[in-house]
């Protein structure tokens, strides 16, 4: 793979070549990594929250469940998924202590005790991203909100994952895909590490069809986000690389076809908020 | 670059062939159905029949595609007979699915293809219990043709037929009444009324049902009421081995039977009255006649 001054490639509205844009966007996010989180919050006006939630019930998993989250960053999917499997962990063992209802106390204190250690049913999440800087924030927010268990923190680079084939059950991306600069070896590599019926899940800007609602949305776009940006985060440049990104990133249609040439089968995309954003999702068949 | 995929052919529709085997793929013995498959295109939709027994396991070895299947269709097929076995523990809940794709040597996340309420699970069960009515009617027809057995009256058919399908339930029983509230979703009822009336139809088809009258529609009202009824007395019956529901059934058939018979009577009182309000009619008119004519 030749990474001197390749193809032409595209980094928010400028052409670039593919050395230069992987380092670009680097730097983007080594700038707006402390900020992340609270440029998220103001951009969106919070509702990414919402959209993180969306996935995570989409996702639905069940305890066991072994996740890795590519450019997970700050964590915000691997916290909730946490969360998700936590509950839905103390709902069987509820479910599991009414079903005993003719042991002995000393029974049900046992499997309590062994359960209890057992608060994630062995399900562990990966976050991997390729920037330290995001890394070191999101491993600070653990740290901060007191989450440790089921949780690691890997430096990797999507088009070629550090992980042996056939390890998880779910691989997500949430707003990464569209920094990485070949899109279709990041779906191959994914492919290539979930287990064969683990699925791909992938939230990310979209394309909005509706044309009112794309004017404004455009309008928001261009002429908000970029002021927030320096006024926030005193980053001008990074957020229009950001708008413009969202511009380029392809439609919901295309990025489905892309999934099913790496090879997933069950392909299909949901619009959120109109096709702000989409989540694609596939299985590996 | 490390390029692991196969590149696929696209199954659109039940009938296409997928054919991905692993270099490692174990030659375990495959159900009869996916041998079939393997070697040419099916016609169409094949009956799935899957083994009662141990399945044969599909883990991988070291990182190679390990699973062999034909298409989306009828993995997810595999997937949910897999899970049956997990509903009394779990209940028709994604949970099962989850469980029963472990068995196949899925990952878990691959229950996530089906809706989280299980409905595809309740349906691919009702399905698959009505096939198996359908072979075990089809059964009895071929002895009798034979002359191995006797014909049976049509009020005895329909209570063996009716009792050997709820009978299929008892495995279940536990989670029967949230698995019928799930197919009263409005989502499902298309389904699930679709599965009933072919149902009906097929045991009033093998009960030796030639007519092609108003009666057709009133046999299969009567059944479908006869079923559903029995159904709900299942769901509450404590008796060993259900013998309350199978009076409740018995007692249903005869009534019905009674009906019937009694709505031919109807019917011919009804013949009788109209003849002789016409016969009235017509003393009437000539009284008339013959009055005006004097």
């Amino acid at each position: 793979r030749a990474l001197a001054a390749g193809p032409e490639m595209h980094f928010g509205f400028q052409t670039v070549t593919e050395a230069e844009r992987r380092e670009k966007i680097y730097q983007v996010f080594e700038s707006v990594a402390k900020k992340y989180d609270v440029m998220n919050d103001s951009m969106t006006l919070g509702i990414h929250r919402v959209w993180k939630d969306i996935l995570m019930h989409k996702m639905n998993p069940s305890p066991g469940t072994l996740l890795l989250d590519v450019a997970g960053g700050t964590g915000d999917i691997a916290f909730r998924f946490i969360n998700y499997v936590r509950s839905v962990r103390e709902h069987q063992l509820q479910r599991k202590l009414k079903h005993h209802q003719n042991l002995s106390w000393q029974e049900i204190f046992e499997s309590y005790q062994k359960d209890k250690s057992n608060s994630l049913g062995d399900s562990q999440v990966v976050v991997c991203d390729i920037n330290r800087e995001m890394l070191k924030v999101g491993k600070q927010k653990a740290q901060h909100l007191g989450y440790s268990e089921g949780l690691s923190w890997v430096l990797g680079n999507a088009e070629e994952l550090p992980f042996d084939d056939d390890k998880f059950d779910v691989y997500t991306i949430a707003f990464g895909i569209r920094n990485v600069t070949r899109i279709d070896l990041a779906l191959q590599e994914a492919y290539r590490v979930l287990k064969p019926g683990g699925r791909f899940l992938c939230l990310e800007f979209s394309h909005v069809s509706n044309p009112l609602l794309s004017r404004l949305y455009d309008l928001y776009s261009f002429q908000v986000i970029p002021v927030l940006g320096e006024v926030i985060a005193g980053d001008w440049k990074s957020y229009q690389y950001l708008v413009e990104s969202i511009r380029r990133f392809p439609p919901q249609e295309e990025l489905k076809a892309m999934i099913e040439d790496a090879g997933f089968f069950k392909v299909d995309y949901e619009n959120l908020n109109f096709g702000i954003v989409a989540i694609h999702s596939g299985f590996k068949l | 670059v490390r390029c692991q995929h196969y590149p696929p052919l696209r199954a659109l529709q039940a009938s296409a062939v997928l054919g991905r085997v692993s270099d490692e793929h174990k030659k375990e013995p495959l159900t009869s159905s996916s041998q079939q498959h393997f070697d040419s295109h099916p016609a169409g939709h094949q009956p799935e029949e899957e083994p009662q027994g141990p399945r044969p396991s599909y883990t991988g070895q070291g990182g190679q595609e390990s699973e062999d299947y034909e298409s989306e269709e009828q993995l997810q097929h595999r997937i949910l007979t897999a899970a049956l076995e997990f509903v009394p523990e779990h209940g028709w809940t994604a949970e099962a699915i989850a469980e029963g794709a472990k068995t196949l040597g899925l990952s878990v996340a691959a229950a996530g293809m089906f809706h989280s309420d299980g409905s595809e699970l309740i349906l691919h069960f009702v399905s698959e219990c009505n096939t198996k009515l359908s072979e075990l009617l089809e059964k009895e027809q071929k002895l009798v043709q034979l002359g191995k057995a006797e014909k049976k009256p049509v009020d005895e058919f329909l209570r063996d037929a009716v009792e050997a399908r709820l009978r299929m339930l008892i495995p279940y029983i536990e989670k029967w009444p949230q698995a019928l509230s799930v197919l009263l979703l409005p989502r499902n009822i298309p389904s699930s009324l679709n599965l009933l009336s072919s149902m009906i139809d097929d045991i009033w088809h093998y009960a030796g049902d030639q007519s092609t009258d108003f009666n057709w529609y009133t046999r299969r009202a009567v059944l479908t009421g006869i079923y559903n009824t029995t159904e709900l007395v299942m769901m509450q019956d404590s008796s060993p081995d259900f013998e309350d529901t199978w009076r409740f059934l018995h007692n249903r058939v005869a009534d019905a039977m009674n009906m019937s018979s009694t709505a031919s009577q109807v019917q011919s009182t009804g013949e009788a009255v109209v003849q002789g309000l016409m016969g009235a009619a017509v003393t009437v008119s000539n009284a008339e006649t013959s009055r005006a004519l004097r």
